[in-house]
């Protein structure tokens, strides 16, 4: 029952990026094992390559002293299952037809639901649990839900389990029906490895904890010798050179402000926040910490209800984007491809959409303007292209991020949005990205600027708002203390009381 | 540019070169001038209703209603003739009504969120069950004026009225669609909804615009029609909905990104026109347009996905 398993030199490249680079891992028979690290330190690759949902570039994995490369996850599963974020439930099948999906037990071509029904609660008693297995899953809260995912992973009785962020979706008092699950599993013989970003729950649940950062293995530590200051300490570099020095601005008057209205609920709704001329904010947190979320309630219109929004001095009021747009703010979203640009358009298209009725006269399309605006915003942002006919398809992920944001780039905005502007962009326009926005900040516009690269943030903001649970919970200015925005970020979401 | 590229690119219209030029040498009687406006004149009522399915298919929505609310059209226009209404009122409350059904196709789509394909399908029902209403299943045939039926059979010159119709509504639409501010909203509703969103278009206004301007051709095609048969029964112009489906696919493939436009659909009406012409005059069966048409539009459909997978990669 117990197995053990050996990565070794595990390295996997992506286009452009080392995503892992010579990691060592290894998982004792019968222990917890805790994986930690920063956004994109490498945890998923390295979970994603040890169920088998692709292979590494090099590196070997054994398991029991045996060397395996999975093909498939499911070819991974009879050894290692893994417990997901999503749960993979078909929603209107019950607890027992979801446990057994795709190894029903048959009679003659019928289903046998008898023996079925009974070996679920025989397996549910196993684990100590009481589920309702008769109900459609649906009908269960996500703690059940979860519940039952974890038990169908089990039911086909791997020796490894891998739980990736599991108690992200669960109540407190769910967490520990998991954590007392997790600890019946080892005692049973299990090997588990485990992954969050809630270091107390992984210091109070591990054995042994390996910190990844960057791609690269940087401890194994036995759970009982470290303390949380140290396993931060472990996460996250001090010694990283600032790659992109920042031009120091004078800011200038307030020009947005946002406050949460005080809501008769009884959830606190946390603090608010400003921006003002010629400074770039940063909003930092957690992947579902809300940052998104905020930017897009703004912007789309829907924030009356729940924010007191001040754009330029004067009340802000939207109902759709195109009103936020004439008060002089927009956004260039995260997803580009699907919200930012029109990938059936060519570059041309994409870059004159918002300005049309301004580039038009009595509705006809002036195309002289039109092409001439093009062209300039091209070779003002030095966008790669052949012409601006080319489709906005064929272009690389830095040059479509300057399309998306190079059609506003004469709307003279006030406040430019900028929500994860240089994920999946190389290095060189990484830097360029960068420039644009101090170029906007220096001629005077407030830049509010999401992301989930911490160290691209302390070196471009001026100030950072940290966001946990939906709230911002603390502001900090520069020189940005490291270690405590990262403790902002992970730590239990509660508001601090404290105004800017 | 290689031949392989130049095919994708230009595929269709190479396609309807080769399919005219066949028909030329190798079919008695296409290519004489009679023939060939006979050819527009047989494509015309098809291509005039396809300029709207058209629109619909440009802001990315599905309409399912506008060949039934054509054949409404078609007896509503002939009930108020024969009762002696006079024509221009006729004609005109027909298109307003047109344009009244699809306001409340886009309302409830876009308001109530019922997805189009549904939406269109039950509006499609209704219009079948008011033209019963109107006409107890009865058709008309007789006491229109003249200069009603001169819309669907006159001539000016050589040139059947009809062709001309269809040419400028050809023109309107393709000046629409490219060279209006409107037209670029609509394509851009149609390209990503939420990325015309967030760049400050209203995306509702343009799908509600999309499923008015279809509703509008059908209702034009049905007034048409009644003009040209000089009769109008129940079921008229049942044909167009399957029909529209295949030209606006086939047009699709003019474009090199796989987009709707009214040129290509202009295109696809007349392969589909030239085909069934040239097919007549070999003495083939009926069924055999049936048959081609089926083919051509399976191959159509082919190259739109390969196009839509290149653009893709």
């Amino acid at each position: 029952m117990s197995i053990s398993l050996i990565a070794e030199g595990i390295t996997k490249e992506f286009p452009g990026v080392r995503a892992l680079d010579h990691v060592d891992f290894d998982l004792h028979p019968g222990e917890i094992h805790a994986l930690v690290g920063e956004n994109g330190a490498g945890k998923s690759t390295l979970v994603k390559i040890l169920a088998g949902v692709f292979p590494p570039s090099s590196g070997s994995i054994r398991i029991d002293g045996k060397e395996v490369s999975f093909s498939s996850p499911r070819a991974a599963a009879p050894y290692i299952g893994v417990v997901h974020q999503e749960r993979e439930l078909v929603p209107f099948y019950t607890g027992t037809e979801n446990l057994f999906l795709g190894q029903e037990i048959e009679k003659a071509g019928f289903l046998g639901k008898k023996e079925m029904r009974a070996k679920a609660l025989e397996f549910m008693k196993r684990y100590g649990l009481t589920l309702d297995m008769e109900s459609p899953v649906s009908t269960l809260s996500s703690g059940m839900q979860e519940m039952l995912t974890i038990l169908k992973i089990l039911f086909r009785s791997p020796g490894i389990v891998i739980f990736d962020e599991p108690t992200a979706p669960l109540s407190v008092k769910e967490s520990e029906i998991l954590f007392s699950l997790i600890r019946d599993l080892k005692a049973s013989g299990k090997s588990i490895l485990y992954i969050s970003h809630h270091l107390p729950e992984v210091l109070s649940l591990a054995d042994r904890i390996t910190v990844l950062r960057n791609g690269k293995k940087i401890a194994t530590v036995n759970a009982g010798e470290v303390n949380e200051a140290e396993l931060i300490k472990l996460m996250i570099a001090k010694d990283l050179e600032r790659q992109y020095p920042k031009t120091a601005l004078e800011p200038g008057p307030e020009i947005l402000s946002v406050r949460p209205r005080a809501t008769s609920g009884a959830v606190a709704a946390g603090m608010g926040f400003t921006v003002r001329a010629k400074e770039i904010v940063g909003f930092a947190g957690l992947v579902g910490s809300g940052r998104s979320e905020l930017a897009k309630l703004v912007f789309e219109g829907e924030s009356a209800a729940s924010h007191q929004v001040e754009l330029g001095g004067s009340a802000f009021v939207s109902r759709h984007p195109r009103d936020s747009i004439a008060q002089g703010m927009v956004m260039i979203p995260e997803d580009r491809r699907g919200e930012g640009l029109i990938t059936a358009f060519d570059v041309g298209e994409n870059l004159s959409l918002p300005r049309l009725r301004r580039l038009s006269s009595l509705g006809f399309r002036d195309e002289k303007r039109i092409a001439a605006r093009c062209g300039k915003i091209v070779k003002d942002l030095s966008i790669k292209v052949f012409s601006t006919n080319q489709a906005v398809s064929t272009l690389s992920g830095g040059n479509q991020q300057k399309v998306s944001l190079g059609k506003w780039i004469d709307a003279n905005a006030k406040v430019w949005i900028f929500d994860e502007p240089t994920q999946g962009i190389d290095v060189e326009t990484k830097s360029e990205i960068y420039l644009i926005m101090e170029k906007l900040a220096s001629a005077g516009a407030g830049i509010w600027f999401i992301s989930s690269d911490l160290r691209e943030l302390e070196s471009i903001a001026d100030r950072i708002y940290v966001m946990n649970g939906g709230r911002i919970v603390k502001e900090f200015s520069r020189p940005f203390p490291t270690e405590q925005l990262l403790e902002a970020m992970l730590g239990e979401g509660k508001s601090e009381k404290e105004t800017a | 540019m290689n031949l392989k590229k130049i095919i994708m690119r230009y595929g269709t219209i190479i396609a309807l070169v080769l399919i005219f030029a066949a028909c030329s040498i190798g079919v008695q009687g296409f290519f004489d001038s009679n023939n060939l406006i006979n050819i527009l004149t047989q494509i015309a009522l098809l291509m005039i209703i396809a300029q709207g399915f058209t629109m619909v298919h440009i802001v990315g929505e599905m309409d399912l209603s506008f060949a039934n609310l054509a054949s409404l059209s078609a007896v509503i226009v002939a009930g108020l003739l024969i009762k002696g209404m006079n024509p221009f009122l006729a004609i005109l409350i027909c298109l307003l009504g047109g344009a009244l059904f699809g306001l409340i196709n886009g309302i409830l789509v876009t308001r109530l969120g019922i997805p189009s394909l549904i939406t269109t399908l039950a509006m499609g029902i209704i219009a079948t069950g008011l033209i019963y209403m109107y006409t107890k299943g009865v058709s008309f045939y007789s006491g229109m004026p003249k200069s009603f039926l001169y819309l669907g059979r006159g001539r000016i010159g050589p040139v059947p009225v009809l062709v001309l119709i269809m040419l400028a509504v050809l023109a309107v639409c393709h000046i629409f669609i490219n060279k209006t501010v409107a037209g670029s909203h609509l394509q851009a509703t149609g390209g990503n909804p939420s990325a015309a969103r967030l760049a400050g278009i209203n995306t509702r206004f343009y799908k509600v615009l999309g499923f008015i301007l279809c509703s509008l051709a059908g209702a034009f095609t049905g007034i048409l029609l009644t003009s040209r048969l000089g009769a109008a029964n129940p079921e008229g112009a049942g044909g167009f909905l399957m029909e529209s489906f295949a030209i606006v696919l086939l047009g699709q493939t003019v474009s090199s990104m796989g987009r709707p436009s009214p040129f290509g659909t202009f295109i696809g009406a007349l392969i589909i026109g030239i085909v069934n012409n040239g097919l007549t005059l070999l003495g083939a069966e009926y069924f055999m347009q049936d048959i081609v048409k089926g083919l051509i539009i399976i191959l159509a459909v082919v190259i739109s996905s390969v196009q839509t997978k290149r653009m893709k990669a």
